[in-house]
């Protein structure tokens, strides 16, 4: 049973990690609005404007 | 969000490519890709034009409601860029500031996506939000690279006004608000799912295999995990507690933080000292589940009422103030003084009560009274802040401002007529102030009991007990169909604004419709035509059609069926009594009796050259074509239909015979309405009120139930129990059908808990409940009672017809 000592740490780390990352993104607004976002995957990205809409993606999300 | 898909697709030739209205007889026409669209002025095809060189036109393929209509002539902006307007309203963040916004024309997800990306590309703003849910609109900008004024032209060129939201600080107050629920129940989440894992392992441990000191490092690991669950997710309930102890009045709070602590308290107790038992998980994830009862309601809440509730706010930005120079300036609404000469251009909202100036000016008053129709007044009148100009521009003399004018009385008395709600839910709150206080003096005497019998378990029984009878089933049992049921709801099209509207309308015996704008469309139509001479009738209404096609006045709606090519030139607009124009060569007035045709004036809309008659028009309210069918609907479920309208008895009685209503009231005053509905409680009938307008408001608030129309006056819907979103009346039967279904499911749900208490309570008393058959107990009444709840989701929308 010697195993648990490392298992139970383990996964109160990976709690740890996963309240982290939840807060993180609660804080973040991920949240806020759940409709809006899930429409904008819809658009073909054509080639020619693709490059354009990744920077500007990048530069409000990221 | 489900807008309306049918109306894109009936968006043929005839209605203009972007805004979806009806077009003029000589729309503007323009190449997109490839064919040949129709707009109906140049705002439009400016808006499409520059969505489409902006490579944004997947806009018209995700939206599912058309999209607004873009005036010509945009609002004066300028006034936003004023330091006082943005040190009210904007706050710093870095690289700018930051302002929030409200908009009227956000109608479906495409358009938040359509304004994100269009701010987005205004160089010099940071960050742009759009949530259609909220009709909010979140701009960051960095002032010295563009000013807010030409972020918000580039908004407005797109269709969207914007206003303001009502003071900042709240806004984010609110937002900070929902963040803080959202961990909170994150965190209860995840804590609660590792504390019942980890005390699984404890609770199969039937034959007491692990060693002491496994079990010992378990138990304190779950005691990590479940004091964040405990104190940081449960604070809410431990706050109302407090507030529940401090006003001696027990309710569900005191049960809820009761319950948790002591089985928190008492596992700590026992991990300490290495006692039997611990149940962490009981504390957990009786957290956990009540705070995801109270989110979905407060979800669904939010969601049916933040729009309406920011429009009932949305007042102008800014007044337009009139030196006494006769120069004008334009103030924030705040720096008005009682006294002061405001003036508004036609369309322009008023910004605070006062008396009107000029000779004659005309001013919908939707806002405060439901009625439609524009209201002439003349010099020395009254006018209420919150209605909307028309037609003319007008001046007023400022009397009362804020708080003190009309529209804030009538919110308050709103919100008073909410205060005093049913007996049912006082009831309710004393039941269950007894419920915890019986159930408290049980656990006393159960624990006093077995002190006396066995002292070593006493505690141990207590608590089980005390767990038991706040099990996950019962408290499962009316949050889950309730959470199903709104869900349902949203998607007939119905938002349910408060908990106990549901019950109401599940007891309906009565319905009582309010005639104008619940039965009838708003807008009027063309009854009977009358021709006096030798014109035909199709003759005459294609003339008045052409007149009235691009005058943007109220009545215009009613001759938008009629097709005709001819167009009318030199169109003026005479104030509170018609219009002229020339149509073929003919010069017209088309308007008041006296106005149009020198009759008298006698509510008809008369068509001739100012001395002589050619045509008289009929005007009616035109019933809405779902009115029959859900009437019918409604009686087949046994319900009793009543009419009480303010409207004239002839119209009333017409409506009642169309309909087959038996009980129609003419003539209703407020007062009348509200009497009828009392009248009717008093036979000991559950009254359920249709209507709209905010003069129905006390009526509304004093119904068991009551239902607005989603485009009734947005304080109406304040008072209302439920709003119906989408323009059908089938969704109320609909929505009758689905409350009585959630009724008798929450009965089986609640018989299902309550005999799962009643068996397992004695046997907790009696001290013979093992954890383990606990845990399997409860996991599987939990699990029945959500499915059986989830069935409630499936339900299938009425076809709408209007």
């Amino acid at each position: 049973m010697i195993i648990l000592l490392m298992l139970i740490p383990l996964s109160l780390m990976l709690l740890a990690v996963a309240i982290g990352s939840f807060v993180w993104a609660v804080r973040k607004g991920q949240f806020d609005d759940m409709d809006t976002p899930a429409i904008d995957i819809l658009r073909d990205d054509r080639p020619r404007e693709a490059k354009a809409g990744c920077t500007m993606e990048e530069r409000r999300h990221g | 969000m489900d807008c309306v898909v049918d109306t894109i697709s009936q968006v043929g030739v005839e209605t203009c490519y972007h805004c979806g209205e009806a077009l003029p007889a000589s729309p503007v026409l323009s190449d997109v890709e490839g064919s040949v669209k129709g707009f109906c002025c140049d705002g439009c095809l400016a808006a499409a034009q520059w969505i489409r060189s902006s490579d944004l036109g997947d806009y018209y393929r995700l939206r599912s409601a058309a999209g607004a209509r873009v005036d010509v002539e945009l609002p004066d902006l300028a006034a936003w860029d004023r330091d006082d307007v943005l040190a009210d309203h904007a706050f710093p963040v870095t690289g700018g500031l930051e302002i929030t916004l409200l908009t009227d024309g956000m109608r479906c997800a495409a358009c938040a996506w359509l304004i994100d990306r269009a701010l987005g590309r205004v160089d010099g703003v940071l960050e742009a939000g759009a949530n259609a849910v909220t009709g909010r609109i979140r701009v960051a900008w960095d002032p010295a690279r563009v000013a807010l004024s030409s972020v918000l032209q580039r908004l407005a060129s797109l269709g969207y006004r914007p206003y303001l939201a009502s003071g900042a600080a709240q806004e984010r107050e609110k937002l900070a608000e929902r963040r803080r629920w959202l961990l909170r129940l994150g965190i209860a989440g995840l804590g609660a799912m590792q504390t019942m894992m980890l005390s699984e392992a404890l609770y199969l441990d039937f034959n007491h295999h692990m060693a002491l000191y496994t079990r010992d490092f378990f138990r304190w690991v779950t005691f990590l995990v479940c004091t964040p669950v405990v104190f940081y997710s449960g604070w809410p309930f431990l706050m109302g507690a407090w507030r529940e102890w401090r006003e001696r009045h027990p309710g569900m709070d005191t049960l809820v933080a009761g319950s948790t602590l002591l089985a928190y308290l008492a596992s700590a107790v026992e991990t300490v000292r290495g006692g039997a038992h611990v149940w962490y998980d009981a504390a957990a994830m009786f957290v956990f589940l009540l705070l995801c009862a109270r989110m979905l309601e407060q979800r669904a809440r939010r969601i049916a009422s933040s729009q309406v509730d920011a429009l009932a706010r949305a007042r102008p930005a800014l007044a337009v103030r009139e030196r006494n120079d006769g120069t004008r300036e334009s103030v924030p609404l705040t720096a008005l003084q009682i006294g002061d000469v405001a003036c508004m251009a036609a369309g322009e909202a008023v910004p605070a009560d006062g008396v009107l100036l000029d000779e004659q000016a005309m001013f919908e008053e939707a806002l405060l009274t439901g009625e439609s129709h524009p209201v002439a007044k003349a010099r020395g009148t009254e006018v209420f802040a919150g209605t909307i100009c028309r037609e003319t521009p007008a001046r007023i003399e400022i009397t009362r401002l804020g708080s003190a004018t009309r529209l804030s009385q009538l919110t308050r008395l709103v919100e008073q007529a909410q205060a005093h709600r049913p007996p049912l839910a006082r009831a309710a709150d004393r039941v269950g102030t007894w419920f915890v206080v019986a159930l408290l003096l049980a656990s006393i005497a159960v624990f006093v009991g077995w002190r006396i019998h066995d002292p070593s378990r006493a505690f141990e029984v207590t608590l089980s007990l005390l767990v038991i009878s706040c099990p996950c089933a019962l408290s499962l049992a009316v949050p889950a169909a309730l959470a199903a049921t709104h869900g349902a709801l949203a998607r007939l099209g119905v938002l349910s604004l408060r908990a106990d509207g549901l019950d109401g309308l599940a007891r309906a015996t009565d319905v009582v419709f309010d005639k104008t704008g619940t039965l009838t469309r708003i807008d009027p139509a063309v009854g009977e035509v009358r021709t006096f001479g030798d014109r035909s009738a199709d003759d005459v209404l294609a003339i008045a059609a052409a007149l009235e096609r691009d005058s943007g006045h109220p009545i215009a709606a009613a001759f938008t069926s009629v097709l005709t090519l001819r167009t009318a030139s030199g169109l003026k607009v005479n104030a509170g009594q018609g219009l002229s124009g020339r149509v073929d060569g003919v010069e017209w007035r088309l308007g008041r009796g006296p106005f149009a045709a020198n009759q008298h004036d006698d509510g008809r809309l008369w068509l001739g050259d100012g001395t002589s008659a050619v045509a008289c028009f009929t005007l009616e309210e035109r019933m809405r074509t779902d009115a029959r069918a859900a009437v019918n609907a409604l009686r087949g479920l046994g319900l009793r239909i009543h009419l009480a309208s303010g409207d004239a008895s002839a119209a009333v009685e017409r409506l009642a015979r169309q309909l087959k209503v038996d009980d129609a009231h003419a003539r209703q005053s407020s007062e009348d309405k509200l009497a009828l509905v009392r009248e009717l409680q008093a036979q000991g009938r559950v009254v359920a009120m249709v209507g709209d307008g905010l003069n129905d408001a006390p009526v509304l608030a004093g119904a068991d139930v009551s239902l607005a129309m989603g485009e009734g006056a947005s304080l109406a819907q304040r008072a209302a129990d439920m709003v119906l979103t989408a323009p059908s009346l089938l969704r109320i039967p609909a929505a009758v059908q689905l409350a009585r279904r959630t009724q008798r499911i929450i009965r089986q749900n609640v018989a299902w808990a309550i005999g799962y208490n009643l068996l397992a309570l004695p046997l907790a008393i009696a001290g013979q409940v093992t954890p383990s058959l606990a845990a399997l107990g409860m996991a599987l009444s939990s699990l029945i009672v959500t499915a059986n709840a989830l069935r409630l989701m499936r339900v299938s929308v009425p076809e709408s017809s209007s």
